[in-house]
């Protein structure tokens, strides 16, 4: 196989798997899962239930795995390439907030998963 | 979304999994939400909803800068890679094999790529991967019109939801005009970054064509961007939208449409 092939066939795979991050899903083996720790317990009201909700099938696991991004600061995406500290190709998350466009890295979202913050007075919420 | 509920700034984190999907959970009230919706589940905020909801997008660098060259960029600390290097200092969770837990086998993260999904072998989606036990417990009803883990794109707007599998796309040349609510759709795959998207267009047929897609009105998509035949550059609209396994919009929107079927 050349070299250019396979380095498409490297971008694709990167790329693929990221894709998979955005859809938000799961799909792992339970050999992996087994490497994470304990999931915390939820602490979970009395309802009410949203009409066809079974809190039954509600499971807390993954509890505490993550943690929220609160953003304080954002800064030049152009800046921060020049810093050398993304390339052209490395992968973005960019969300349409009441705030206004913002990107973030994708790798770094694949481990929040959510993503908070405020901009112009509005209160923002970024899940992926 | 929006974080403010009755005034008042809620704050967010993904406890647990319904659906196989993930469940967010504010921490005031401890209400369980939808992370895809915004709607409220189950809790004292059900009836709520954390609307509008925003598009999330994938691109790259060089795609974004084209689409806004003032673009703000948020950073953490967490430690991830670019241009061959490490950056962030805030340690993976899980095994440390990776720059971000996700990819050490996170629910809903990178990991679904670098586990039993897509992009092990590097030739695309993996119709053979697989959900844990501990995910599948939490699965309702499930829509059987397509595989489980098929992957497409879930778009939804207005009173339409519709589900475009990945293998339909690229079966029409990966780019194809839909119609929806009235509007000419493009969904496409985009070139770069090898995931499907949609937008609004005003044509009837789409070619893919050395990394643009070509409308018939002399529009041509470029990077996500799409411009006029002078070259001069178009504000363009999308719908809502997400790259999704088929299980996971199916149950999201019971009932969505299938395009093709």
């Amino acid at each position: 196989m050349d070299k250019g092939h396979l380095s498409v066939r490297r971008r694709l795979a990167r790329y693929v798997a990221g894709a998979f991050a955005i859809a938000l899903i799961a799909a792992f083996s339970s050999g992996l899962v087994a490497q994470f720790r304990e999931s915390k317990p939820v602490e979970l009201p009395n309802g009410p239930a949203k009409p066809g909700f079974d809190i039954s099938r509600f499971s807390g696991a993954g509890n505490g795995w993550f943690e929220t991004f609160y953003v304080k600061d954002t800064e030049s995406l152009r800046d921060v390439l020049k810093a050398g500290r993304v390339a052209e190709d490395t992968r973005l998350l960019v969300a349409h907030t009441v705030g206004g466009r913002l990107a973030f890295v994708t790798d770094q979202m694949a481990y929040h998963h959510l993503a908070q913050g405020s901009a112009g007075g509005k209160d923002w919420l970024v899940s992926f | 979304m929006v974080s403010t509920i009755d005034g008042q700034m809620h704050h967010f984190n993904n406890v647990g999994l319904y659906d196989a999907l993930f469940v967010m959970q504010d921490t005031e009230t401890k209400t369980l939400w939808n992370h895809i919706t915004g709607e409220a589940l189950y809790g004292p905020l059900v009836g709520r909803t954390l609307g509008p909801v925003g598009n999330v997008l994938q691109m790259n660098v060089k795609q974004a800068l084209v689409l806004d060259g003032d673009l703000r960029a948020a950073i953490s600390d967490r430690a991830y890679f670019a241009g061959g290097r490490q950056f962030g200092t805030a340690p993976a969770i899980g095994s440390g094999r990776g720059p971000a837990p996700g990819r050490g086998g996170a629910p809903g993260g990178a990991a679904a790529g670098r586990g039993p999904g897509p992009g092990r072998g590097g030739a695309g989606p993996n119709p053979d991967a697989a959900l844990s036990e501990m995910f599948v417990q939490t699965l309702g009803q499930e829509d059987t019109r397509r595989p489980r883990m098929d992957m497409g794109l879930g778009v939804w707007t207005g009173s339409t939801r519709r589900y475009y599998p990945m293998e339909l796309i690229r079966q029409r040349g990966e780019a194809l005009i839909d119609e929806i609510e009235g509007r000419k759709v493009l969904v496409y795959v985009d070139p770069d970054t090898f995931t499907p998207a949609a937008v609004f267009v005003n044509s009837a047929t789409a070619r893919l064509q050395n990394k643009e897609v070509r409308l018939d009105n002399g529009q041509v998509l470029q990077g996500g961007v799409l411009f006029l035949r002078g070259g001069r550059r178009v504000e363009v609209e999308r719908p809502q939208q997400v790259f999704t396994r088929w299980y996971g919009f199916a149950l999201t929107f019971p009932g969505a449409d299938v395009f093709g079927q």
